[in-house]
């Protein structure tokens, strides 16, 4: 292959590598949710968290995103709303990713 | 509870930021459905009542800081808590693209007062690294988020003893950056008044498009640009671009 030709390939994937990155960061970014005045990532690890704790309590502690303690006293609402908030950022950055990876 | 969005826009004999409040105030309007009050002096005031649904407020400006060797009227900030209308205020810099909704989440929290102490830098070449430009980390003034509150009051009060002592707070804490810079001063107050240990950030990055990259578009669904022959675009997308040159395209 011509090096002008792998030139081209090249740039192309640096373009859609740095299109990912920021369709990721917009995603994280659309993961901020406020709960009971808090603020939290709706990321795996929160709703892992709130899962495995909402498993055999009914109200459990949790720091939110800014270490601030807080008491979650509805953790099915708060698990719900999590899943939702996760699942229309990934949603979106999904749709993203396969435009990427078509023109790959 | 009243909620708003407080901006400052004066122009100086290089830069018309009110060419570029033309741009990202309606989008501000239109993306937060909130109130919104532009700060601005009696020169910009002119260039500014075209634009519908915003409430202007004339000031004095305080002058003499530089950037580049340039006048950079950025001596006012601290003077946001006082002037603000709203209890809760998004206070945010008039380069910054809101296409989203997502700042409208931190005015459910009962946070007193929020920034951001991480950037994105969207072509990809992590220009914000200043890790070594200072003894303490850096945060981004570009978006502040403050309530009414003893908290919030000092944290301005103690901005603005910052600046009058900005030579003395710059040898502290070694900070390279000798002309006065918002964000150096916002992170010196809250070092101050929280000590020196962790203070409320908002949790998320600042996606930011650097100076180099020299905007080429903009539109209602976001922003495209050039960078040493590389071409991007971001797309409903919350974006604080440096670039003064949007102002024209």
């Amino acid at each position: 292959m011509e090096i002008s030709e792998l030139k081209k390939i090249s740039d192309r994937s640096y373009d859609v590598a740095l299109a990912k990155r920021n369709a990721l960061e917009k995603a994280r970014s659309r993961m901020l949710l406020a709960h009971g005045g808090h603020l939290f990532n709706a990321d795996a690890e929160t709703i892992n968290l709130v899962k495995t704790m909402s498993d055999d309590h009914d109200s459990f502690y949790m720091l939110d995103a800014n270490d601030n303690p807080v008491l979650i006293d509805s953790p099915q609402e708060f698990l719900g709303l999590l899943k939702a908030k996760n699942q229309e950022a990934l949603n979106t950055y999904h749709q993203a990713y396969q435009q990427f990876t078509s023109i790959r | 509870m009243t909620k708003g969005v407080l901006t400052f826009c004066i122009n100086t004999e290089f830069y018309r930021y009110d060419k570029i409040a033309h741009k990202t105030l309606p989008l501000l309007s239109r993306n937060l459905g909130l109130p919104v009050t532009v700060v601005t002096n009696s020169q910009t005031h002119d260039h500014l009542k075209d634009i519908e649904g915003i409430e202007i407020m004339v000031i004095e400006n305080q002058t003499g800081n530089t950037i580049d060797g340039k006048p950079w009227h950025n001596l006012d900030r601290h003077r946001a808590y006082d002037m603000t209308p709203y209890e809760q205020t998004l206070l945010i810099d008039i380069d910054y693209f809101c296409y989203t909704d997502n700042l409208l989440t931190l005015f459910d929290t009962q946070e007193e007062f929020l920034v951001h102490d991480q950037v994105h830098d969207v072509t990809g070449n992590n220009t914000y690294d200043f890790r070594r430009n200072s003894s303490i980390p850096m945060v981004w003034a570009t978006l502040v988020y403050f309530r009414k509150c003893v908290r919030s009051k000092s944290i301005f009060d103690m901005v603005a003893h910052v600046k009058n002592n900005y030579d003395y707070f710059c040898n502290l804490y070694r900070i390279d950056f000798k002309n006065f810079r918002n964000d150096y001063a916002f992170a010196i107050a809250l070092q101050q008044l929280y000590g020196f240990g962790k203070f409320p950030v908002i949790p998320s990055k600042l996606a930011t498009l650097p100076a180099r990259a020299k905007v080429r578009s903009v539109d209602q669904q976001g922003i495209t640009w050039e960078v040493n022959g590389q071409h991007g675009i971001i797309r409903h997308t919350d974006l604080h671009v440096i670039d003064k040159g949007v102002a024209h395209v």
